[in-house]
């Protein structure tokens, strides 16, 4: 599957995302996790601490005056398969982390992590690999195809009312040039029980999952470490595991039948 | 009159956006602000404050806050949403359908093609909404629309 988590800033895109793509490796398959945030995110729930590989300077080249695409790309006869197992780092659950180029140096020296990391994304085999992104908060980056290596988009939503209004903002990506086959809620730190039928009423996005507001989750982030690690038996991970089955069900490409619609899993028997 | 520019900004919007953000940076059009004090003296001094921080850590809420403090003592505040996901108003209390409903100032301007930007307080004036106890809210540009196709 390939998703990205979108939503506020603060929503829990990061944890969530991490602690998903753990879980999912867990299941056997090939997980790579894509923290385009400028801040660290990921690497936190995948046990690395707060780091950051760039792409090296002699992986990318710079294209020629007059040539169409993005200004770099990897150095010819480099694919992105190995591009990917030599540049990407590897985090718990062996969990593939793709950072993009962090807030440091010229604007010219993130492009080039950037634009190489997004000539990865479009070239991997799907089958191979899925991918779980991590975009960052607001509506910026989304609107602009941050995502677009991804099939859905789950906003992460918290039922607040500031939460929500980005959430709404967030769901006019329905409808963009991207055709994302679906743009879904995630709802967090839900503490009462109408919390996603609020939050499904106010956005009009299916809900696909609901995760508690956990103290565990917060003692974690305190001390800079994964809840999959401090808090493995936490209603946070237990609900995260759920969300992941769910997006199995859902999102899984061998769900897709060959038109691109999501059909019911006994249509395959 | 003093007036006291409130904006907030997400904290890491990469590269090439912070065009917005470094003007607004932590100004002190004053330098020496604290030797009038601000709320006491108004004519005196006027102070431009830029909340900024990690997603989620309150900046936005901690700026309807401290505007709407600093208008109760007397100070003319002008909070100015800088965000592209704006939620200032929500925080202030103007309520979601009027947060909603406001228009970016920069957008405006991009449609009508307008070379020079009119003044700051005829754009204030132009594109404000009132908060409650007498803050002038502004936003600068919002982003929630995906590129067109």
């Amino acid at each position: 599957m390939r998703i990205a988590f979108i939503g506020k800033g603060g929503a829990g895109k990061s944890t969530i995302g991490s602690t998903f793509a753990r879980l999912l490796a867990r299941r056997g398959n090939n997980v790579v996790a894509v923290d385009s945030d400028p801040m660290p995110g990921m690497c936190f729930g995948l046990g690395l601490g707060v780091s950051d590989q760039p792409i090296p300077d002699d992986a990318v080249v710079e294209k020629l005056e007059g040539q169409p695409g993005a200004r770099f790309r990897l150095r010819p006869g480099l694919d992105s398969v190995t591009a990917l197992k030599q540049f990407a780092m590897i985090g718990a659950d062996n969990v593939r982390l793709l950072s993009f180029g962090k807030t440091r140096g010229e604007w010219g020296d993130i492009a080039r992590g950037q634009h190489a990391w997004s000539q990865i994304l479009d070239e991997l085999p799907t089958d191979e690999f899925d991918l779980i992104g991590d975009l960052p908060g607001g509506t910026r980056q989304p609107m602009t195809g941050w995502g677009k290596y991804a099939d859905a988009l789950l906003v992460v939503v918290e039922p607040t009312a500031k939460s929500i209004a980005t959430a709404i903002r967030l769901s006019t990506l329905r409808d963009s040039k991207w055709n994302y086959r679906e743009v879904v809620a995630v709802v967090n730190r839900v503490s009462e029980p109408g919390d996603a039928a609020m939050v499904e009423l106010r956005t009009g996005l299916t809900v696909v999952g609901a995760i508690p507001l956990d103290s565990e989750v917060g003692a974690a982030d305190r001390l800079g470490l994964a809840p999959l690690d401090v808090a493995p038996h936490s209603s946070f991970v237990e609900s995260v595991d759920a969300l992941v089955s769910a997006c199995v069900l859902r999102f899984s490409s061998d769900q897709l039948n060959f038109s691109g619609t999501i059909v019911p899993k006994e249509s395959f028997v | 009159m003093s007036s006291l520019a409130t904006s907030t900004t997400t904290s890491t919007a990469p590269t090439k956006t912070p065009s917005t953000l470094s003007d607004l940076s932590v100004t002190d059009t004053r330098s020496a602000s604290s030797e009038s004090g601000l709320g006491t003296n108004p004519e005196r001094s006027s102070i431009k404050i830029a909340v900024v921080g990690k997603g989620g850590s309150g900046k936005t809420t901690a700026s309807g806050i401290l505007a709407r403090a600093l208008a109760r003592r007397g100070v003319s505040v002008v909070a100015l949403d800088c965000d592209t996901n704006p939620n200032l108003g929500i925080s202030l209390g103007v309520g979601d359908d009027e947060t909603e409903r406001l228009a970016a100032i920069r957008q405006v301007l991009d449609d009508e093609g307008i070379g020079h930007a009119p003044s700051w307080d005829e754009l204030i004036d132009r594109f404000g909404s009132d908060a409650p106890d007498g803050v002038r809210l502004a936003v600068v540009s919002r982003i929630e629309n995906p590129e067109p196709g």
